[in-house]
């Protein structure tokens, strides 16, 4: 756990001493720089003191970040560095590797999420997650979406439910005409925004995406890229990635994490041009990672 | 790949600091050239100041090169757009050396005894602060890209007090309206080539602090 930001309007610390001046700050009516979210508002994922071991092994050391609503949050990092493990634990999706320990806490609606009395399953309606590789149902586009509401029990105008989900993943043009054929038969790109809709679909409060991308040609990375600015107005997006160039395309802010640590999380218009941390400045320059 | 950039960011730094060389030459040359009213030396700077277009050309060639291949962030970032303009800058002062030359092909200064005074003092004051602002970016030092900023003062108030002569000697003097306005020319260049030095000096502030410091924004 590191902690190196001087600007608190700007900069989330993972210092305690400097979280006081960050709440300062908060009760500011200031915008986010890159977001039209006020500075007001309370972040929507509260990570504190999140420590997380495979084994003996510990893939995450002690991060504290805040996730502000509706914002793009990209997470950087080299290879083995805990990106996704942090990342697969806003949604405990790491229940499923055996031997994996948490200490720390994540608020989400003020609960810690990690509490006995939280439903693994209910968390993940609220927080979705999109995949490396695109992972459609070996069933029809217009079931891929409608599945999991009507596992939960949905009420509402499933047509209409399918249709706007589809609408908000930019794939319903392509798909209108063909709901019922197999969601198999798309392109990789379609396949990805099939997967996102089917996420959205539940509305969650946060979309999770583990390197959304990596297994995309460029022009559907675009058609994603350009999903993910879209999805911000509605839901709070936090990316993983290997491509900095993605993360600062995309994200309104971006962490940066080596070995287990967060390094520094800012504004990714000044993480990608002035960081404040030379292990910031080496690993987006190239010089390691 | 990265080390190479990094190699390929040195080359392009050091094509840069020598473009940089060349411009102090140049300024130096069109001073004495005034001064001394040796035509001769004139000519050789309007000549030279076809290396400095081609320098130019060549440079920004090779940063936008780099920058649509390597897409570079961080400091690399800031390096890349701060050759980017310095190289602008830099030909710009070529240009004023030029200007500077030209009039000193057909100026006699010695003949306006108290204007030659006044050059004299002026153009080192203008070579200082070029030297000083190619040192800090060859250097990447802010504190002396600042000393350049706050010289700067000291050559607009030169400037305003040969303006001031040429035009209480220019109402004496009406018959040698053609050498003050040459002398008001090459004053002017003078100042001007201060001005873009102390771009180049802003430009090495943001380039050691990621801060712009133009129009007033503060360091």
């Amino acid at each position: 756990m590191v902690g190196l930001i001087t600007d608190p309007t700007r900069r989330q610390n993972v210092n305690t001493a400097k979280e006081e001046t960050n709440r300062e700050d908060m009760n500011t009516a200031e915008m986010h720089a890159c977001c039209d979210t006020p500075k007001s508002a309370p972040p929507i994922l509260t990570v504190q003191n999140l420590s997380i071991y495979y084994g003996q092994h510990p893939a995450v050391k002690n991060v504290t970040m805040n996730i502000p609503p509706q914002c793009v949050t990209a997470i950087i990092g080299p290879s083995g560095c805990g990106k996704s493990t942090l990342l697969r634990s806003m949604n405990r999706m790491n229940d499923f590797i055996p031997g994996v320990r948490v200490e720390g806490s994540i608020q989400f609606n003020n609960k810690n999420i990690f509490s006995s009395k939280t439903d693994p399953v209910a968390l993940r309606r609220s927080i979705g997650m999109v995949f490396q590789k695109p992972n459609p149902f070996p069933k029809s586009i217009y079931k891929n979406v409608a599945w999991g509401a009507a596992i939960n029990g949905y009420k509402g105008d499933m047509n209409h439910l399918v249709e706007t989900s589809l609408k908000q993943a930019a794939i319903w043009d392509e798909v209108k005409d063909k709901l019922h054929q197999s969601a198999l038969a798309l392109s990789g790109g379609q396949q990805q925004r099939l997967c996102i809709a089917r996420a959205i679909a539940l509305q969650p409060g946060i979309l999770l995406m583990d390197e959304p991308c990596s297994a995309l040609d460029p022009i559907a990375t675009a058609r994603i890229e350009d999903l993910i600015d879209e999805l911000k107005s509605r839901y709070t997006v936090i990316l993983v990635t290997h491509n900095m160039q993605q993360a600062a395309r995309t994200s309104d802010f971006t962490a940066f994490m080596y070995m287990g640590e967060l390094i520094e999380l800012d504004d990714t218009n000044i993480l990608f041009t002035k960081p404040s941390n030379q292990r910031t400045q080496d690993y987006i320059t190239g010089r390691f990672g | 790949m990265t080390t190479h950039f990094v190699h390929l960011l040195d080359d392009i730094t050091r094509k840069s600091l020598a473009m940089a060389s060349l411009v102090e030459d140049i300024v130096e040359e069109s001073c004495e050239a005034v001064l001394n009213a040796d035509e001769g030396l004139a000519r050789r700077v309007i000549e030279r100041d076809n290396e400095v277009d081609e320098e130019e050309v060549e440079v920004e060639t090779e940063v936008i090169r780099l920058m649509a291949l390597y897409q570079p962030v961080g400091s690399d970032l800031r390096l890349l757009c701060t050759i980017l303009k310095v190289n602008n800058d830099l030909e710009r002062i070529a240009d004023c050396a030029v200007n500077i030359a030209e009039r000193a092909c057909h100026v006699d200064v010695a003949a306006l005894t108290e204007a030659k005074g006044d050059l004299e003092k002026m153009s080192p004051l203008t070579r200082a602060m070029l030297r000083k602002a190619v040192q800090a970016y060859g250097a990447r030092d802010a504190d002396i890209a600042r000393q350049v900023r706050s010289q700067d003062d000291s050559v607009d108030a030169m400037y305003g007090h040969i303006v001031r002569n040429i035009v209480d000697n220019a109402a004496k003097s009406p018959e040698k309206m053609a050498d003050f306005l040459d002398l008001l020319s090459i004053a002017k260049n003078l100042e001007r080539a201060a001005d873009h030095a102390t771009n180049i000096a802003e430009d090495v502030i943001y380039l050691c602090t990621g801060k712009i410091v133009r129009h007033g924004h503060r360091a």
